[in-house]
């Protein structure tokens, strides 16, 4: 792909010149080539991405809450295994979040096909993991437990 | 608004734009919707304290640091993406999802590091 090409007459290829805002080299060499989208697109892509990052938090907040708050509820090995999976799912999420927010970003300034959103059947399978097994805690733990 | 005119200041005619879509509220709206969310994670870790000591603190105050530093961002960032889509032309934010992203990763990694590691006091 690479932006080195000069048939573009859009702005972005190595150099920031035209950008009044300035961009670190860094930045640019994450974007990669192509064009700039249209605004809108790339405010688009980072509601998604703020999505997803909230997606994290709750379940980050979950986790913290299952610890943290159900010491009666469930015996401790449950409760840390709830607690783990749902901030590792967390993690999972706030860093593949980022990854996608740049890859679909990378595709819109190439004009390519966005990536299909693997976060999906991840977080699917991650919450019907943690729901089933919330499932089967409550219907076979003794009543009355506390 | 009766503002005064003579103050060709700051934030006065780039706030503007067309946008029937409303882009740039809604971006801001969500940034403040997740820093919303930080601050709720950042409550709950002082739930942890009373067990687990200064560390969940720590965490706490990190994660209120960084709302902070989303809220004075908020009008930078509306301003930007407002004349962005008046000027048909705007640069990706980079640094500010690059920071979030890893912001929550490291948050969670510290939250599982009490629940797997630290001792209860």
């Amino acid at each position: 792909m690479g932006g080195s090409s000069s048939a573009y007459d859009g702005p972005v290829t190595s150099s920031s010149e035209h950008r009044p805002e300035g961009r670190g080299a860094w930045a640019a060499r994450l974007l990669g080539g192509g064009v700039e989208p249209d605004p809108r697109f790339t405010l688009a892509n980072e509601r998604t991405f703020l999505a997803w990052i909230r997606t994290a938090l709750a379940l980050l907040a979950g986790g913290i809450a299952v610890e943290a708050f159900t010491p009666a509820a469930f015996d401790p090995a449950l409760r840390t295994f709830l607690a783990v999976t749902l901030l590792v799912l967390a993690m999972i999420m706030a860093l593949a979040a980022g990854l996608r927010w740049l890859r679909v970003e990378r595709a819109m300034r190439r004009r390519a096909p966005l990536p299909l959103p693997l976060l999906v059947p991840v977080l699917a399978a991650g919450g019907a993991l943690i729901a089933g097994a919330v499932l089967v805690v409550v219907l076979v733990a003794p009543q009355g437990g506390g | 608004m009766a503002g005064p005119p003579a103050t060709p200041g700051r934030c006065t005619a780039p706030g503007l734009h067309a946008d029937p879509g409303l882009q740039p509220e809604r971006t801001t709206l969500a940034w403040n919707r997740t820093l919303l969310a930080l601050v709720v994670c950042g409550a709950l870790f002082l739930r942890w304290v009373p067990r687990h000591g200064a560390f969940p603190l720590i965490l706490s105050a990190l994660t209120a640091i960084l709302a902070l530093v989303i809220v004075a961002g908020q009008a930078r960032r509306y301003r930007r993406s407002a004349r962005g889509i008046s000027s048909g032309r705007t640069s990706a934010d980079v640094a500010a999802v690059a920071g979030t992203s890893a912001a929550v990763v490291l948050t969670a990694a510290a939250a599982l590091l009490v629940v797997v590691a630290l001792p209860v006091r």
